[in-house]
């Protein structure tokens, strides 16, 4: 029988929630934004800043940071593995969802997001100060793997989700599902020379699972949009992609911890990989 | 930091300089290069909240105004552009709300640092000064529309030589 509950509420608090645990020493706020240099302007009193380009990306190679590299991080940002992390940022947490994602592949357990991200805390007139926070370092240790395995898709994995018709999510805009653009709308273009989709991938823009003050939809209508109009079922491995597998890791964080999903991964080669792949089969209206 | 200091560098008018930048954005430049990375966004944020005083004033007139949301924007843009008779511009951008913050600080360099500089120098500026002044660390294939505020200043700055070419006044 469908409740009206995420499958696992506690992935995400409130603007209140997090407002009554800004001294709570077992909690790190964390801010990622696009805007790079939004933070500094001014932010949540406590927050530290991950930048979602520095932090969480291998400097040289493109791929994420290595365990050791996550390991230093968490160290300077003054977290143990026992710490509750809460992310938020701008564009509806997009850049948050993506953080979330990165430290879920090193095995951090509780990680939240922050419903309504940025928009909503200023929008509620919060406080916001430009005082950075200075955490005592800690001994975080370097985990034992990266969990790719568990919930990323590579090109290989992708390709063989289309060829079988498995599930599979475009999350990207309809003009760059189509084929029309090969840029986001709004964005400049980063590189890309074929437009169109990934055969067999149904077209489920990002946004369309948030309202308008940034905020996620309510499970009902999160079922309605990925259940019974597009056939998504929660025991199915699906992949999800977009350019560069951030705004899929916000579509992963609603269908894993939103609906409960079992397994779903991200394609974080996303179409800046397949758009430029040698011969990747390319469907366009 | 506050942007108040360039002064203290030096004049941010119009400087004789053998950069192939004019003058006051050269003094900038300057300033941003000698500056550690921690000040360098300092800086940054205090070039981004004085955006709104670069906005056109009430009662302002311009010989051109371009207002508009391009596709690859997040949010309108408009930039206004008025000429003395001597060939020297004085610049104003609009920014929507959406304009992120390295962009609102571009914005505001370049209206200071172009201030009454000459129309072809406008036009000459290349866009490398940018990693000089924001540091190699913020320059990512997202952050690329601060040079869409120069390449704007451009493009405004080029119809208007246009016009004058043609109606014979050049």
């Amino acid at each position: 029988m469908a409740t009206t509950e995420y499958a696992h509420p506690e992935a995400l608090v409130s603007t209140a929630w997090v407002a009554e645990h800004l001294h709570d020493p077992n909690i790190r706020i964390i801010e990622s934004n696009e805007d790079v240099l939004l933070y500094d302007t001014g932010h949540i009193p406590g927050s530290v800043h991950v930048d979602w380009h520095k932090d969480l990306n291998d400097p040289v190679i493109r791929d994420y940071l290595s365990p050791e590299h996550f390991a230093g991080l968490a160290r300077r940002i003054g977290i143990t593995p026992e710490t509750t992390l809460v992310f938020y940022g701008d564009k509806s947490n997009w850049w948050a969802c993506y953080a979330l994602w990165v430290f879920t592949l090193f095995g951090h357990k509780d990680l939240r997001i922050m419903n309504g991200g940025r928009d909503k805390w200023i929008a509620e007139g919060r406080e916001l100060t430009k005082e950075k926070p200075n955490y005592p370092a800690t001994d975080y240790p370097v985990p034992a793997k990266r969990n790719d395995q568990e919930i990323r898709a590579f090109f290989a994995d992708t390709l063989q989700w289309s060829k079988e018709r498995k599930p599979l999510i475009d999350v990207r805009s309809p003009g760059e599902f189509k084929g029309e653009i090969t840029h986001m709308p709004e964005y400049p273009q980063e590189g890309v020379l074929r437009g169109g989709h990934v055969p067999g991938a149904k077209s489920v823009p990002w946004k369309t699972a948030t309202n308008a003050d940034s905020t996620f939809k309510p499970v009902d209508e999160l079922r309605k949009i990925y259940q019974e109009n597009l056939g998504f079922k929660p025991d199915d491995e699906t992949v999800v992609y977009c350019r560069i597998g951030e705004r899929s890791s916000h579509t992963w964080f609603v269908l894993t911890k939103l609906l409960g999903f079992n397994k779903v991964r991200n394609y974080d080669g996303s179409w800046t990989e397949w758009g430029n792949a040698v011969r990747a089969p390319i469907e366009k209206p | 930091m506050d942007c108040g200091k360039l002064d203290e560098l030096g004049s941010v008018g119009m400087v004789e300089s053998e950069s192939h930048y004019p003058g006051g954005l050269q003094t900038i430049i300057n300033l941003f290069q000698a500056l550690p990375d921690e000040e360098k966004r300092e800086a940054l944020i205090s070039y981004a909240e004085q955006a709104p005083k670069w906005a056109p004033k009430p009662g302002e007139t311009f010989d051109l105004e371009d207002v508009r949301k391009d596709e690859e924007c997040t949010d309108t843009v408009g930039v206004f552009l008025k000429v003395s008779p001597d060939q020297r511009t004085v610049f104003r951008v609009s920014l929507g709300p959406q304009v992120q913050t390295l962009t609102r600080a571009m914005a505001s360099i370049l209206c200071r640092g172009l201030d009454k500089a000459l129309l072809q120098d406008v036009l000459e500026v290349p866009g490398d000064f940018v990693p000089k002044i924001i540091g190699a660390d913020l320059v990512r294939a997202r952050s690329h529309t601060v040079y869409y505020v120069l390449t704007r200043m451009k493009g405004i700055a080029r119809v208007y030589l246009n016009r004058q070419r043609v109606t014979g006044n050049s």
